[in-house]
């Protein structure tokens, strides 16, 4: 069946596509640089030759996303770095993870860009394997980009998150990833404006159905749009397909996907 | 970046979180004095350095040597010098006993109903909030916890019921739920679950888990919040009853004390 979108949902999606692509470049942008890094002709060039260590990368990962953290209008608060097991000499299990000083998490009366404590040693009681994490299981899986969330980071910064993570390869194997984290508050701000363009009754929800933001206020965020047929629809969007076409339910309402962000824009009907 | 950090324990994490109010050596040594007695700080286990128990706390350097000073004083933690030197905890079960004991008895009723009632009121609005907004993964997440609790020690029932709460409020979407949850549990947590002692209330608190996990699969969040607030409310009563005891307990060792120093017949 084809569905008929008006042009102006689609143009909608786009935007927020657009909204949170620069993001998306920002991060395929670092590993791309890791990626050279690691492996090719420029392998080396920063960190020097032999095996990988932590403590050659992690001023690599800090001068790569320093700058970012510390931009004035920066949509991200968090930034980094996370080894897969065994992939660095000196660290089996490593994170290099930046916080901004936008982020107030433990930072104490006067917050700026600082390096998250992570406990790396797996015989600490405290311990998390990561892996285990859908910000490293689903693109460890896929292979490609994944945004999680809005969820409470409680483990971590106490706040309403998404988390947008992509693998680092290297010689075919995953290395580790990059990523970002972003606050939904902020991420609300920037978007709200955009789907009230719509001019009618649409909610920007992620691949699990999870509503970002709504032009009807009663529509809470982290809220499940419980919506027939909604679940189905999404399903591409969760297996990391790239979906581009829209979708119409059994109550008349259209999906439209947001370019590759995994998140899709619901028009009621 | 989340769950990575070094707060994979929920229950134990929140030991280290930061305090607010005065008092701060008296709170920081209550609330690691709490959590070696109930056994979420294991035996042996080393505790954080001065420093870094004086950041993670929010309190002055001085401040958590103060507190570590008067745990090895109680007896709860000893210190080692040199390279593996540190504060490792030390758990003598008949102290820890005496100790919960005293600060069971140091509340009032209206006190223990008052503070599980406040945890009642978050817990419960988190789990009803959750039966409404857990998606398939939040739900295989709880499922899990549950599977991996460990009912055969108090520690261990007391570390399964403070992450299922904790992912219950996380599952809720509110950070603030997620807040006042941590706050409860390092505050009220120590005693509300004291019960957990018990097999039969670590059993008890397994069929109450298990019908929150039931309530949220059918989306049902008025059943998910009376389970958990059920919960809370029979674990309050078997501390109120425990309270009666150990007093009736006092009153006749005290009684027993003053017909001892007082013999049949001593009376001139």
């Amino acid at each position: 069946m084809t569905i008929t979108v008006d042009v102006d949902a689609e143009h909608i999606a786009q935007r927020i596509a657009s909204t949170i692509d620069p993001v998306f470049t920002m991060i395929d942008g670092w590993r791309d640089a890791f990626e050279r890094e690691l492996e090719g002709p420029f392998a080396g060039a920063l960190t020097g030759e032999g095996e990988q260590t932590a403590s050659t990368l992690d001023p690599v990962v800090a001068a790569l996303v320093s700058p970012e953290l510390e931009r004035d209008d920066a949509l991200i608060t968090g930034a980094g770095f996370v080894a897969a097991p065994g992939f660095l000499a000196d660290a089996p299990w490593h994170l290099a993870w930046w916080l901004s000083g936008s982020n107030t998490f433990g930072a104490g009366p006067d917050p700026r860009l600082r390096r998250l404590e992570a406990v790396s040693d797996p015989d600490s009681e405290q311990f998390r394997d990561y892996t285990t994490l859908e910000w490293w299981r689903v693109p460890a899986r896929t292979g490609t980009r994944h945004l999680t969330g809005p969820y409470v980071d409680y483990l971590c910064t106490d706040d309403y998150t998404v988390t947008i993570t992509t693998p680092v390869r290297v010689g075919g194997e995953m290395a580790g990833l990059v990523g970002t984290d972003l606050y939904v508050a902020r991420l609300e701000q920037v978007l709200l404006p955009v789907i009230r363009e719509a001019g009618h009754p649409c909610t920007l929800v992620n691949a699990s159905g999870r509503i970002v933001a709504s032009t009807d206020a009663r529509r809470a965020t982290g809220a499940l749009l419980r919506i027939d047929g909604l679940a189905e629809a999404l399903t591409p969007l969760r297996d990391a397909v790239t979906a581009t076409d829209a979708a119409s339910l059994p109550g008349g309402e259209a999906v439209v996907p947001c370019g590759d962000t995994s998140l899709a824009l619901v028009l009621e009907a | 970046m989340p769950q990575a950090t070094g707060r994979a324990d929920a229950t134990r994490a929140v030991v280290f979180s930061p305090l607010d109010g005065a008092g701060r050596a008296e709170l920081v040594e209550q609330r690691l004095t709490d959590a070696i007695v109930s056994g979420v700080l294991r035996d042996g286990e080393r505790l954080p350095s001065e420093s870094e128990l004086a950041r993670s706390l929010g309190v002055a350097v001085v401040t958590a040597r103060e507190a570590l000073v008067a745990l090895r004083n109680k007896g709860l933690v000893h210190t080692r010098r040199g390279r593996d030197g540190g504060s490792f905890v030390t758990h003598d079960r008949d102290a820890s006993m005496r100790m919960v004991d005293e600060r069971v008895r140091a509340l009032s009723r209206s006190e223990l109903r008052d503070l599980s009632l406040l945890y009642a009121a978050i817990a419960g609005t988190a789990a009803e909030v959750a039966a409404d907004r857990a998606s398939e993964d939040d739900l295989a997440s709880l499922v899990e916890i549950d599977a991996r609790a460990d009912l055969t020690t108090p520690g261990g029932a007391r570390r399964a019921v403070g992450r299922f709460q904790l992912e219950i409020a996380a599952v809720s979407q509110s950070p603030r739920l997620v807040h006042e949850e941590l706050r409860m549990q390092a505050e009220a947590g120590p005693l509300l679950w004291l019960c957990l002692r018990e097999q039969d209330s670590r059993d008890r608190s397994r069929t109450a888990r298990l019908e929150v996990i039931q309530a949220i699969r059918e989306v049902q969040p008025e059943r998910a919040r009376r389970a958990t607030t059920q919960h809370i409310a029979s674990a309050v009563e078997w501390l109120i009853d425990e309270k009666v005891r150990l007093e009736q307990a006092s009153l006749v060792e005290a009684h027993e004390a003053s017909a001892a120093a007082t013999p049949e017949g001593g009376r001139p």
